[in-house]
């Protein structure tokens, strides 16, 4: 049985570019850049079809990241230092069982989750760290 | 790698019609039965309650909707019926608590080995990165009159293996029972979950699982855990996967459910006081034919609707997807700033449910797969999230939040609220098992499931 031992990794939200080549080798994913006029997108794109983008600023930083595939991304890696926002965000949303998904909105950090067996679905963005211009919803 | 699974009844009425299924398994021999007409009609309709669950108002969980599940030793009269088992037409495959099985413990029904004899666990992840963990093992599954022969289904907790981190890939949350683990009633909210979803097979993994080329996936579910060894990703057969139990029934009610619930106040009815019906198949006996005045909605390939419309907006699948919900408590439509122009606004607690002034009416057009005239409405209300919980009642066919931030990543959870008043059908993908009831004529181009309602 093929075991490699070691998880996916994904570029961190609110870190530097510098880590999209690191993930593109342990996803073995094709890495496909559009270069905007105020950002550019990294398009990761693996054997089974998750897709994973992740949005850069002129200052180099991931200040978007999103996901769909069949199985759900890996947030602690994925999201950085901003999984504490995601944690404190969602022990606060009672009431109904969040099966299918979850929806953050603070000031600093937006996360949105959804899907069900077989396909996930979501994105992660730093309004802060949007370069000047850019409208949130570029982050899809 | 080839699990074992020493019945030879296991499932073996599993055809290979999905693309890209593998057979690693020696399953076959004595299939459990074909759908002969001469059959005597099953019981096939279980009372389903709706409320708050085994946690009762201290829970604090509202919509919930619960049946019971007997759960029994393979090829044995040994049974335990499990109570508060929630109902999702989200999910394929029954979960278990392990606590909740007592009498008939977990060590008696069977394992799924590999050939070090190291038993296959699941490590199941939901939408808010919560996660359930636990061994597969087989047993028998009785619901009302229906029973189905060796199914995979998942025990949770009934492992001391930690958490594999490909799987942990979401954030444990310390401020939830347990860290986010969703192996307890009191995380969990119910005894088990009975997962009866259309979407595409009857198998929470299906071919993603097959194939070792996802082995590396992060929120891949199977794994084995030799001693000593951190848990590693394992390919597993379909026939091993968690599955539906009422695809596996040996009565012809087993291509699909229809959900049954009265309708209820604006204001909410109160815990104990809804009940309704799970009817186990479509259009297979008196009780369960497919309604003249139902439109038939076919998923799309990844099980979504593909579209909806609201406000001469297109929704399309997979950028914005809904589906059919019971397993979630709200409607989580759209977002609050989408729908500011139709009075919709948040809660001033932040907890993402919606907050009118007035009720506000909502007329959304679905739209199937197939063709023209997979086409109709859904008409559902919003009211004040916190008019609704300061009533105290435990069942609301109002209630709403958001489902995302814009329409780049907006979805429609089409949850629990929908379902009261109407008969909803969730009609799974014909062709996956021998002996299976075909989908009624108005459904049998739905390749990846479908709706009705």
């Amino acid at each position: 049985m093929l075991s490699l031992g070691t998880v996916p990794a994904w570029a961190v939200l609110g870190q530097y570019e510098s880590s999209v080549s690191v993930d593109q080798q342990y996803l073995r994913s094709e890495d496909r850049v559009q270069a905007f006029q105020a950002y550019k997108v990294h398009q990761l794109t693996t054997a089974n079809g998750t897709i994973v983008r992740e949005y850069i600023s002129p200052q180099g930083l991931v200040f978007g990241v999103t996901w769909q595939g069949p199985f759900m991304p890996n947030m602690q890696q994925l999201l950085g230092s901003y999984v504490t926002n995601l944690q404190t965000a969602s022990a606060a949303q009672t009431h109904v069982r969040h099966l299918r998904g979850l929806t953050v909105k603070t000031n600093d950090f937006v996360f949105v989750n959804g899907g069900h067996m077989r396909f996930w679905k979501g994105s992660a963005y730093v309004p802060s760290l949007f370069p000047s211009n850019v409208s949130a919803e570029v982050v899809r | 790698m080839t699990l074992r699974n020493d019945s030879k009844a296991t499932l073996g009425r599993f055809l290979a019609l999905v693309t890209g299924l593998i057979f690693l398994g020696g399953c076959g021999g004595s299939s459990s039965s074909s759908s002969s007409t001469s059959t005597p009609a099953a019981s096939n309709t279980a009372a389903v309650t709706v409320g708050f669950g085994p946690l009762g108002a201290a829970g604090g969980i509202v919509n919930g909707i619960y049946t019971s599940v007997t759960v029994c030793a393979p090829g044995t009269s040994n049974c335990e019926t499990v109570d508060n088992v929630l109902v999702d037409t989200g999910s394929a495959g029954l979960r278990i608590l392990n606590s909740a099985l007592t009498t008939v413990p977990a060590s008696s029904l069977r394992t799924i080995t590999d050939s070090s004899g190291d038993q296959l666990q699941e490590c199941v992840q939901y939408g808010d990165t919560s996660y359930s963990w636990g061994p597969m093992l087989v047993a028998d599954v009785e619901l009302a009159g229906e029973k189905a022969s060796s199914v995979p289904i998942q025990v949770i907790g009934d492992n001391s293996f930690a958490v594999p981190s490909q799987c942990l890939a979401t954030p444990v949350n310390p401020s939830l029972p347990n860290g986010g683990n969703e192996d307890t009633e009191a995380s969990l909210g119910a005894n088990g979950i009975l997962g009866v979803g259309a979407f595409g097979y009857p198998l929470d993994c299906g071919s993603y699982c097959t194939s070792s080329s996802d082995l590396t996936q992060s929120g891949y579910p199977y794994y084995v855990c030799p001693a000593g060894q951190v848990c590693s990703a394992t390919t597993v057969p379909v026939q091993d996967q968690a599955t539906n139990p009422v695809a596996a029934f040996s009565s012809a009610d087993n291509n699909g459910v229809l959900v049954t619930l009265p309708s209820i106040p604006a204001l909410g009815a109160a815990n104990g006081t809804v009940s309704g019906s799970l009817i186990f198949g479509i259009g297979t006996q008196t009780n369960n034919a497919l309604a003249s005045s139902a439109t038939v909605y076919a998923l799309d390939e990844y099980g979504n609707l593909p579209a909806f419309t609201y406000n001469g907006v297109s929704y399309t699948s997979p950028t914005n997807f809904s589906v059919l919900d019971t397993g979630s408590g709200a409607l989580l439509f759209l977002d609050a700033n989408t729908l500011a122009s139709s009075g919709i606004s948040e809660c001033a607690d932040a907890s993402g449910f919606y907050c009118p002034t007035n009720t506000v009416p909502f007329t959304v057009t679905v739209s199937g797969a197939i063709n023209t005239s997979e086409t109709g409405t859904m008409t559902f209300n919003i009211m004040n999230a916190d008019t609704l919980f300061n009533t105290n009642n435990a069942a609301f066919n109002d209630l709403g939040g958001d489902s995302g931030t814009s329409p780049a990543n907006d979805f429609f959870d089409i949850g629990l609220p929908f379902f009261f008043g109407r008969s909803v059908y969730v009609g799974m993908m014909p062709g996956v098992f021998t002996g299976e009831t075909a989908a009624p004529s108005a459904a049998t181009s739905a390749t990846y499931g479908y709706y009705a309602f």
